[in-house]
């Protein structure tokens, strides 16, 4: 296993070292960092080639490339452009709230998911497994922007207007030291990530409980006179799990990113803000900063997945 | 099983309802114990009572980069300048220009001014502070002076200062600065204004400083000189900011200002319905009706400002003229005729524009200098005239095609009146666009919009931009020359500074080059008498209006929300509303 794990870390390394060069260079075409300042009167065009040279953005772009790179290596991943702080430091200011934010989504949607996966399988084509399915499919086609400000139009500015206790917009000035403040002010984000997220994680619990439900070794249990309950939570479910694993692996790397449009509604100082605002502007610093570490992670979690397949399935053996 | 679920939801259900009924928190919740405000928090703004704190919070659609404007040119930045590290004087919601920690406008009657133009002599008020109570001098200011100039420093822009010759101090409250040349704008020069950043820094915590643009200090001053000092900067999510105690002019009313970043409008809408905030400074003209609609609980401010939207030709021309001005590409060859640029003006309704999506709260500006004291008051914009336009272009030799668009000889080539129009993808701009392809495609015009995100869209000579490289037909964006009317407009007219391999970082977006035009920016920059300059700038303008350079949309409004518990000073169309910031009270 540890040559496995040594193999597919090598393996790693290649690949971060190609994302690296592909965010690069989408980030640079993607955005000048000084188009900000293309109409601003009070910089010279002077002060412009200054600045771009002081950048070191008037060099080729492999150059510029190498320099980024030769640093992150390092462990430094450079100064922002515009705050003109360590990459670092931004990151680790909001890394801890995307992660209380995600992670709490992240918890809801599994236990959620399993069980309105679990009842929509066992009750196939009943009402309440239409209904489930129903759901799961608006919450699937709407788009979270959609369900966020409708939400906080409903639970904060209506329930105010009507009198109803109401939920914060998330826009206050509230003290992130409270724990009860912090949990009111996570219901409506994590609802609305909930939302999504379950849409499409019960749907793929329903579907491979069902086709777990039709091997023969669940016939077989049945015909030994387990009981449902047994037959369904000891051989079934154990069994439907495993691609669980799979997509819960690779997602956990992806909440590293934030959610964009939940935190920019909701106004969370996380990751995903972080991203936008600086990916608009060009900083590529902090742009690549932001995503080597998701990569990396994505990387980290998929050899993870790899080596926890092994105790959760007996048949599958690293080599 | 069934049972055990339902008890689970139930219980979900329950801490739902348990957890909202504690919400409602008032618009101005205290800040977090550990913030460590030099003010007492706040209480809950349903029982005011006099004696208590006074705190408003403001939602900014952006954080700040950093504070101190010298190392960012962020409007947000700007604006919590005005609120903490004021400079010299300052612009009026009047537009004028008035003194901060000056005592006097420096003038020729008062000796301010020296008759060379090239001596200014501030006087500071007496007995001024920062907030940490040391005394703040003239020596300041020559600090200011000094860190701005030093090469250990990386200021975004020493334009100005770089013509600085010496600033002596021959007593605390005096500052005499000394130009090598004739500096017209010294006015934007150590003062606090839209679009300069002359904040006077505390040389007693900065001295012996150097690379300033990395210090601890940029992000989170220590110290101030404004209305206010930031106590705490939760990064992402909010400022907390307290009164200054030593603050020169009137006693702030507000004990605490929050400012929240929001970065969605529609959040902040929300957010000012429910009270969470008392006011938004952010939104776009696009959104004024919204605003309107919820009076009387929320109120809305439009003040149409200086900058301007405008529509202009791609004239360059890879000739360039006397050796000058070469562009990379050449533009649309019927811009080239005077006739056309009109006809396309005449055949672009934008009073309509104003009154259906500005809802009528600004104007179309005649010149490049509107609602300012540069403003050429004797022109008037061209009125929407789509027969005059259509008759211009049939003189100009374009007549209608069997598909609807006018075509004809233009250097020798049957040329069709068909062209690209680029702009960024902002809302507001789409719509605008798309009105205006209604409108000319009614004179046989075919205007074709492209959208880009603004990173794009303004990306400089080196990154392929659009604009610099010549790569467009028409194209549009918001820009203003003030509060000195000149820097900004030589940058981008100038034939010196048409983009090309030789000068990529060159702002002539318009790739003109026209020496008629050098020599009357250069008229309107000999003096530094403004009588002088205005007559220079009035020719200017009219000669930019005479040949229908560029097409000029719409004056840009600053739109504000606020609720009606607070109580705003006066709105500024040069310096928003943070130049008074000391006035704002909440009911």
């Amino acid at each position: 296993m540890w040559a496995y794990i040594a193999r597919r870390s090598i393996q790693a390394l290649f690949t971060l070292l190609i994302i690296t060069v592909l965010c690069f260079i989408l980030t640079r075409l993607s955005a000048d960092p000084l188009a900000q300042y293309a109409t601003n009167p009070n910089m010279s065009t002077a002060d412009k080639e200054a600045l771009r040279e002081r950048l070191g953005l008037n060099q080729p772009l492999p150059v510029q490339y190498f320099k980024w790179l030769g640093l992150a290596v390092q462990g430094d991943l450079g100064n922002s452009f515009f705050s003109k702080q360590p990459v670092s430091l931004m990151i680790s200011q909001r890394l801890p709230n995307t992660l209380k934010l995600m992670f709490t989504y992240e918890i809801i949607t599994i236990m959620v998911s399993l069980v309105l996966g679990i009842i929509s399988a066992v009750r196939q084509y009943s009402l309440l497994d239409n209904v489930i399915t129903t759901f799961s499919f608006i919450g699937f086609s709407m788009p979270i922007f959609f369900i966020a400000l409708g939400a906080m139009l409903i639970f904060a500015v209506k329930f105010k207007e009507w009198g109803f206790p109401y939920l914060p917009t998330g826009a206050d000035i509230w003290d992130q030291k409270d724990p009860v403040e912090y949990i009111k002010h996570m219901i409506l984000p994590v609802s609305c990530l909930v939302i999504i997220g379950t849409a499409g994680y019960a749907r793929f619990i329903r579907t491979s409980i069902l086709e777990v439900l039709g091997q023969d070794y669940v016939r077989t249990a049945r015909a030994k006179g387990l009981s449902n309950r047994v037959v369904l939570y000891k051989h079934a479910l154990r069994n439907a799990a495993l691609p669980l694993v799979t997509i819960i692996g690779l997602d956990i790397p992806g909440l590293l990113g934030g959610a964009l449009v939940t935190e920019s509604v909701y106004a969370w100082p996380g990751m995903g803000r972080l991203f936008w605002e600086y990916a608009q502007r060009g900083d590529f610093p902090v742009v690549l900063g932001i995503l080597l570490i998701i990569s990396s992670a994505v990387v980290i979690f998929t050899i993870i997945t790899d080596v926890v397949y092994t105790f959760v399935d007996p048949r599958i053996r690293l080599s | 099983m069934k049972r055990n679920l339902s008890v689970l939801l139930s219980l979900v259900v329950l801490a739902s309802i348990l957890l909202a009924a504690c919400g409602g928190g008032a618009a101005t919740e205290a800040p977090a114990a550990t913030e460590a405000p030099a003010v007492e928090a706040p209480a809950a703004t349903e029982a005011p009572v006099a004696a208590e704190p006074k705190s408003a919070t403001g939602a900014w659609s952006q954080e700040p980069d950093n504070i101190v404007p010298y190392y960012t040119q962020m409007s947000y930045a700007i604006w919590i300048a005005q609120l903490t590290l004021v400079g010299l004087a300052e612009w009026d919601d009047q537009g004028s220009f008035v003194p901060e920690l000056a005592a006097e406008i420096p003038s020729a009657a008062n000796g301010g001014v020296s008759a060379d133009g090239l001596t200014i002599t501030w006087k500071l008020k007496e007995g001024l502070k920062w907030s940490d109570g040391e005394a703040l001098t003239s020596a300041d200011v020559k600090f200011t002076f000094d860190q701005v100039m030093d090469p250990a420093n990386a200021p975004l822009s020493r334009t100005g200062y770089d013509k600085i010759a010496s600033v002596e101090t021959p007593d605390d409250l005096t500052v005499v600065i000394t130009f090598s040349e004739l500096y017209p704008g010294w006015q934007t020069l150590f003062t606090q204004g839209p679009n300069n950043a002359g904040s006077i820094l505390p040389a007693h915590i900065l001295a012996g400083k150097t690379a300033l643009e990395s210090d601890p200090f940029i992000h989170q001053p220590t110290v101030a000189s404004g209305p206010f000092v930031i106590t705490d900067w939760v990064a992402g999510d909010h400022m907390v900011l307290v009164r200054n105690d030593n603050f020169y002019g009137s006693r702030p009313i507000l004990d605490t200002v929050n400012i929240k970043f929001v970065p969605t409008p529609e959040t902040a809408l929300a957010a000012l319905q429910t009270g969470d905030v008392d006011w938004y400074p952010d939104f776009s003209e696009s959104d004024i009706e919204t605003v309107n609609a919820l009076e009387p609980a929320v109120h809305l401010k439009v003040v149409p400002g200086a900058d301007f939207e405008h529509y202009f030709f791609n004239l360059g021309t890879t000739a360039g003229v006397d050796g000058k001005g070469a562009a990379d590409q050449d533009g649309f060859c019927p811009f080239k005729d005077v006739n056309v640029r009109k006809a396309i003006t005449l055949g672009i309704n934008r009073q309509a524009f104003v009154d259906s999506l500005l809802a009528g709260k600004t104007t179309v500006p005649v010149s490049q200098w509107p609602n300012s004291e540069w403003e050429n008051k004797s022109l008037t914009p061209a009125t929407y005239d789509p027969d005059g336009a259509a008759a211009l272009l049939e003189e100009a030799g374009y007549a209608l095609g069997d598909d609807g668009i006018r075509h004809g000889d233009c250097n020798g080539e049957d040329t069709k009146l068909s062209f690209t129009f680029d702009t960024t993808d902002k809302q507001l701009r789409v719509d605008i666009a798309l009105a205006v392809q209604s409108d000319l495609a009614k004179i046989g015009v075919e205007f074709k919009p492209n959208h880009s995100p603004a990173g794009t869209f303004f990306a400089g000579y080196t990154d392929g931009g659009i604009m610099p490289t010549g790569n467009y037909d028409m194209a549009g964006y918001t820009t203003g020359f003030y509060p000195d009317p000149m820097p900004g407009a030589i940058d981008s007219f100038s034939c010196d500074t048409v983009p090309n391999a030789e000068k990529p970082a060159g702002a002539n977006n318009y790739l003109i080059c026209d020496p008629k035009l050098d020599e009357l920016m250069a008229a309107g920059n000999a003096t530094a008498d403004p009588a002088t300059r205005k007559v220079a700038i009035d020719e200017l303008q009219k000669y930019i209006y005479d040949n229908y350079y560029v097409v000029m949309m719409y004056a840009r409004a600053n739109v504000y929300g606020y609720v009606d518990r607070f109580v705003p000073g006066s709105f500024g169309f040069f310096s928003n509303m943070n130049w008074n910031a000391e006035v704002w009270d909440v009911k």
